[in-house]
């Protein structure tokens, strides 16, 4: 179902703004902005309301009404988002990328920026909202559990949910961005590739924690997976650079004087 | 590949880069540089504070969360250690590539906000720790002394040694005058204590035990001595080799600014 379309677009008044990117318009970054900001919120507001007074006991009646319902619906929602729009992105990929006009090029360019964005401000919630609820949780409860509700947040959604974003914007970027179709970008892929693992993690985490640390201390070597897998974002750099020197020669072409539109 | 093929792309490449000069005179090409320069700040940014997060709360954030695990012996040591291991990376790539000698001042400084806005939350609203127990500490000073260092020498090997230096020995001084009220001796029970470890024992932490208090240890327990000094200059030291190496870690990632081929 690989599609095959050449996208021209001529040099009017429309076409400078898909150049320019549009930021000022640009309803992806803001309608997807704000959702991913109300879901971190609506999460937050739960976590506080529901977190003692229903969530300290995994084995009791009230956490299996409040909170395991959230933990199936994350894993869900995020599961089929990610599966369906993968998916959708693949089977709709462009194969010839000479049909891609030097504007359209810069145009998903400016879509990809528009991704990253989401998923930056996505990162910076679970940074400053979620890791460290986890840290401040463990040290007012007596009893750890199969699952908590900060675990319920944090490891089976604002984590995987990076995830659910980063592999299909992958996908995106490599089908739909001619400098990356068939081939990839290793520091995209590290990207990608160390955010995914930490959620494997995770199992070494639980398991190390009910076999041998009761404990929880936050610097303790058990935690080390998260931190070596999160290095991953080092690669954020040389991956700015391809990016960066893509648009620049894309926008010194395309808006050099005399030139024509393809 | 034959020459003439070779002096074929030399000359397309030639063209496209008097081209990329002629931009910069282009106001058009500079509002859209500035634009996209302006979005990857922002996303970079943002993500730094995820990883930043993630790495030192993993890694020394029991000694910044606490104001009674900040002690003389291990906080000064595994605080700045830390940090370097995460600025570093990003120095060689922001400095290599695009020479802004900005990571240290950015990344201790997006620590500093990012930490109050989750002790707030966190902590104070969520589990209802005094703000006055649970504050982050500061290290934004060393950044910039730390990135000062390269604009100066604009060496990364000899900033990694003054620099570098300077970031592991300045950790207890920068913050001494958050802290001197916690470090008060009081007397409880005929116990001699700080006022940071009363607050400790006040407030129980329920899975860090206190045999898990790692602070203090071996024989050097008193009010003064110069275990503090001791111990920053030991960090320095730990500062400028961690540094070293986490530069040459960054080194190896930005080369893999490549594309290999697609296996599907």
């Amino acid at each position: 179902m690989a599609t095959e379309h050449a996208q021209s677009i001529a040099l009017d008044s429309s076409t400078d703004s898909k150049v320019e990117g549009h930021f000022k318009r640009n309803r992806f970054v803001y309608g997807f902005g704000a959702l991913v900001i109300a879901i971190g919120a609506t999460l937050r507001i739960y976590l506080d309301t529901m977190g003692f007074s229903v969530g300290t006991d995994f084995y009791s009646d009230e956490f299996q009404v409040y909170w395991m319902p959230v933990l199936y619906g994350e894993l869900i929602l995020l599961g089929s988002f990610t599966v369906i729009l993968s998916t959708y992105l693949w089977l709709t990929r462009e194969t010839d990328a000479s049909t891609i006009s030097k504007e359209l090029e810069l145009t998903r360019y400016w879509k990809m920026l528009s991704i990253f964005s989401v998923m930056a401000i996505w990162g910076g919630l679970i940074g400053a909202n979620a890791i460290e609820s986890d840290a401040a949780w463990h040290q007012v409860t007596i009893r750890d559990t199969d699952f908590t509700p900060t675990h319920i947040i944090i490891f089976y959604f604002a984590l995987p949910a990076l995830t659910a974003m980063l592999v299909p914007a992958f996908i995106w970027v490599h089908t739909r961005v001619p400098a990356y179709m068939n081939k990839i970008s290793i520091p995209f892929l590290a990207v990608v590739c160390g955010i995914l693992m930490i959620m494997p993690n995770y199992g070494f985490n639980e398991w190390g924690h009910t076999f041998f640390y009761a404990e929880e201390l936050f610097a303790a070597p058990i935690h080390y997976g998260f931190v070596f897998l999160g290095w991953s974002l080092f690669f954020l750099i040389p991956l700015a650079m391809q990016i960066i020197s893509h648009m620049a020669r894309l926008i010194s072409e395309t808006t050099a004087e005399g030139y024509q539109a393809s | 590949m034959s020459e003439t093929q070779t002096a074929e792309i030399t000359e397309v490449e030639a063209k496209a880069r008097l081209l990329d000069l002629k931009s910069l005179d282009n106001p058009k090409a500079m509002k859209l540089y500035r634009r996209f320069d302006g979005i990857i700040i922002l996303v970079l940014f943002l993500f730094i504070v995820l990883g930043i997060q993630i790495h030192f709360t993993l890694t020394a954030g029991d000694w910044d969360y606490w104001i009674d695990w900040r002690d003389r012996r291990w906080w000064p040591l595994v605080a700045p250690f830390s940090l370097l291991l995460f600025i570093a990376p990003f120095q060689y790539g922001l400095w290599a590539r695009v020479r802004l000698p900005v990571a240290g001042t950015a990344v201790t400084l997006l620590l500093c906000l990012v930490s109050w806005v989750s002790r707030y939350f966190n902590f104070y609203e969520f589990t209802h720790f005094p703000m006055s127990f649970v504050f982050p500490s500061t290290y934004i000073a060393l950044g910039i002394l730390l990135d000062c260092a390269l604009v100066v020498t604009r060496s990364l090997l000899v900033s990694s040694v003054i620099g570098g230096g300077l970031f592991g020995a300045l950790v207890y001084p920068l913050n001494w005058a958050f802290m001197a009220p916690y470090k008060v001796p009081v007397e409880l029970n005929g116990m001699l204590m700080s006022v940071a470890d009363l607050m400790g024992y006040q407030y129980v932490r329920t899975t860090t035990p206190e045999y898990l208090r790692i602070i203090e240890e071996s024989t050097l327990r008193t009010f003064g001595g110069s275990v503090t000094p001791l111990t920053a200059v030991f960090s320095g030291l730990c500062g400028m080799v961690i540094y070293m190496i986490f530069l040459w870690v960054g080194s190896r990632v930005n080369a893999m600014e490549k594309f290999t081929k697609r296996i599907v």
